[in-house]
């Protein structure tokens, strides 16, 4: 497989950045100097992919996440309960201390319409409805994956339900993880950040540093070959898929020192070139995502 | 005296779905399942770079985006001419592979057990809402610690799937030809040693405990049985050495297995949001739901693990919630084994890949059984872009409205059920998961206002 250079301090510390905080909130936890948070997983108009990320998390792993790190309240996807018993476990708690994280994006359609969660003493309750009254109280707001960070596929042209993010509709802070899906460890470490020391640094576009600061064409282990203008024609080749439409350039995150399901591969290590799904305006600014005229060109 | 329950959301499934039921003399004597999301991949897809197809669609589910992988890539080939070498097809078929263990682990465990197994209380996310759990103590502890040891192997599968596909969910392997990269003997030996490991997950924890479930409900053998029609595209089938694998395009509908035409699938809009032009309506008199109503025949059909094991043989016990929930389970293994010749039969270094060029026009139909079901996406191209998409999915067959008055094929199945405290209806929530509802897959329009029947296909 094809593993990028780890010999650099910095960047095998930035790796461990998930698991360390992690293992520094569980400590806290652990001996009383940290109270468990309440965590809500509302999802919205999506493809529900973000949870399935979460649970292919590892150090930690989602029943590390559930049992030791917070008090899991809600999840569509993985709640026991269901019905009026689930919704009435969501609102439960409004009131409290809680982290709100949210997935999908927020349809504005004829108020809401095309996206309900739940019902409500009788009521049909909208995705809307529900980041709003959830949204407000939150101690935090973690926008999980490019729908909730700013539409994502679910906006994309012609955005027939008028998708957006889920800032659109929230007058305060919300901590952002774009990427379809978010990567396991950009959430969980935003979260024990959370936990630990609240909001984590932000970029102007209020992305955590400490994952979204280098873009993937800077640390890219084929950069060697752009720099000599060796260029890809197909998918398939080992060299730089600049010309195939790869969108590393303009993607700052960290695929290529952390990769993807247990660090065993990622798109470009595949082949295949990056499609920007973890930079704003994924999918339409980043299209056409493989492009074979581009080479012809040059 | 009829009462009318609402269950919303139905949970632990993939979407928003809400089901509304009448109950007589505690008998379900009407049901509507009702998808309640929409997206409009449809139209979103117009005007794109065909080739984009193979990623976009993906975005349509985050628990089984490589299906839309495989149906997008195989319309494509069609509507290229294009046959992919042998090699190629193992290769996505191993990912495709991959996708089926991550899913059935996963609702199996994460979204079916606990129906029947009370986990951990003290954690908020299973505090309980009904009180059937009759599995002694020592047994019900055990599958719920096999609860939380399912997620490595979910993980796991995820993780092989990767290994050839980049990342998952939403994948960059599978693509016109095969897959993106080639298999290496780094890459086939971490395939064989995680399969091994998923492979006794299966067998020696998976297969037995859904058997221990089936015996103290065992009941659940003669609920939720619906027409039994049974349906499949085919998947892993007709390799040119290997044969199939695993089951070809079959039907099953009044004791006769036939061969699947294609040509035979139709698909209405009488119950679900959509106007005569087939633009959304959410004003529309009688709709109820955003899924609409594909039908084979013009009868509806139940698609998935059950309907593929039923017309492969590999198990003919009968139709119904249990035996669904079995068959899902024995396919996990089923799977394992295919998975395990394919790997066999890869050949290291084979680049795949070529410099494809798009169709000026054309149009090309990728029908493909997957995790859920039979799934198709059919394409349009004109000036060299997607001029037309269509997809119909596993859970628009199983969840589809109503056609006249013929119910769905998921409402048929509840229609009848037994529920013995209608306060907490958990009968009619085994019966639906027993489908492995996808809601976020279900919901789709047409573009153009075409009827699938009128389609041309390739």
């Amino acid at each position: 497989m094809d593993t990028p250079d780890l010999q650099c301090p910095y960047q095998e510390s930035r790796l461990k950045t998930t698991s360390s905080l992690v293992n520094q909130a569980k400590s806290n936890i652990t001996n009383g100097i940290l109270k468990k948070r309440n965590l809500v997983w509302l999802e919205l108009n999506g493809c529900s992919g973000n949870i399935i990320s979460l649970l292919n998390g590892q150090d930690p792993d989602f029943q590390y996440l559930i049992t030791q790190m917070t008090n899991f309240i809600y999840s569509n996807s993985l709640i026991a309960a269901e019905g009026t018993a689930a919704i009435d476990q969501l609102f439960s708690v409004i009131g409290s201390d809680y982290i709100l994280a949210v997935e999908g994006a927020v349809s504005l359609k004829d108020n809401g319409a095309y996206n309900i969660i739940g019902r409500n003493n009788g009521k049909l309750v909208t995705g809307l409805e529900a980041v709003k009254k959830l949204g407000t109280s939150a101690s935090y707001v973690i926008a999980v994956g490019a729908c909730a960070t700013h539409g994502g596929v679910s906006a994309a042209r012609p955005n027939p339900t008028h998708c957006v993010g889920i800032q659109s509709v929230l007058q305060r802070k919300v901590i952002k993880l774009p990427g379809c899906p978010c990567h396991p460890d950009w959430f969980m470490g935003t979260l024990a950040y959370t936990l630990l020391y609240g909001e984590s640094p932000l970029d102007n576009r209020d992305r955590p540093l400490m994952f979204y600061s280098t873009t993937i064409h800077e640390r890219c282990p084929r950069r060697s070959y752009f720099d000599r203008g060796i260029f890809a024609s197909k998918l398939g080749e080992e060299t730089c898929m600049f010309k195939i439409g790869c969108r590393g350039p303009v993607t700052p995150i960290d695929c290529p020192v952390r990769q993807w399901n247990g660090h065993v591969n990622w798109p470009i290590g595949d082949d295949s070139p990056c499609i920007g799904c973890a930079q704003f305006g994924f999918p339409d600014a980043m299209e056409p995502f493989i492009s074979y005229d581009t080479t012809r060109e040059g | 005296m009829t009462e009318k329950i609402t269950i919303n959301p139905v949970t632990r499934i993939s979407g928003f779905l809400e089901i509304e039921a009448e109950i007589a003399n505690n008998l379900v004597v009407n049901a509507q399942t009702k998808g309640m999301m929409f997206r409009g991949f449809e139209k979103m897809l117009l005007g794109r770079n065909p080739f984009d197809a193979v990623y976009f669609t993906q975005r349509i589910c985050g628990i089984c985006s490589t299906a839309h992988s495989m149906a997008s890539t195989l319309a494509l080939e069609n509507a290229m001419n294009f046959v992919p070498t042998e090699q190629g097809r193992y290769l996505r078929d191993i990912i495709h592979g991959c996708e089926f263990l991550q899913n059935h682990l996963r609702h199996f465990y994460q979204y079916t057990i606990p129906d029947f197994v009370k986990l951990p209380e003290e954690y908020p996310l299973f505090k309980v809402d009904h009180m059937d759990y009759r599995l002694p103590k020592k047994l019900n502890d055990k599958i719920a610690k096999d609860y939380f040891d399912s997620l490595d192997f979910s993980r796991r599968a995820h993780q092989m799937l990767a290994i050839l596909g980049g990342k998952a969910p939403h994948n960059h392997g599978i693509f016109i030809g095969g897959i993106t990269s080639q298999a290496t003997i780094d890459k086939i030996i971490s395939l064989k040693s995680i399969l091994s490991e998923i492979q006794t997950f299966i067998n020696e924890i998976m297969i037995p405990d859904v058997y221990e479930i089936a015996n103290y409900y065992s009941e659940y053998y003669q609920i939720g049985k619906g027409y039994g029609n049974l349906l499949s595209y085919g998947c892993f089938y007709n390799y040119k050495d290997l044969g199939t694998l695993y089951v070809n395009p079959l039907v099953y509908a009044n004791n006769t297995i036939s061969v699947f035409n294609p040509d035979d699938i139709t698909q209405d809009n009488e119950y679900a949001f959509f106007d005569y032009k087939n633009d959304p309506d959410i004003q529309k008199q009688h709709a109820y739901s955003w899924v609409k109503a594909p039908r084979y025949n013009n009868v509806p059909f139940e698609v998935g693990p059950l309907a593929r094991q039923w017309l492969s043989g590999e198990y003919r016990h009968g139709i119904s919630v249990m035996d669904r929930t079995i068959a899902r389970v024995l396919e996990a293994g089923k799977i394992a084994s295919v998975l395990k010749i394919l790997i066999d039969n890869l050949i290291p270094g084979v680049s795949v890949q070529k410099e494809y060029v798009v169709p000026e026009k054309s149009s090309g139909r990728g029908l493909v059984d997957t995790t859920r079901g039979a799934l198709g996406h059919w394409v349009y191209i004109d000036d060299g872009k997607i001029s037309f998409y269509q997809i119909i999915t596993p859970s628009a067959w199983n969840l589809s409205t109503q056609t006249g008055n013929m119910k769905g094929t998921a409402e048929q199945a509840i229609i009848g059920a037994p529920v013995s405290n209608i306060s907490s209806p958990v009968e009619i929530g085994r019966i639906i998961r027993s489908f492995d509802p996808c809601v976020s897959c279900a919901t789709h329009v047409y573009t153009g206002g075409e009827l699938i029947n009128s389609i041309q296909v390739v």
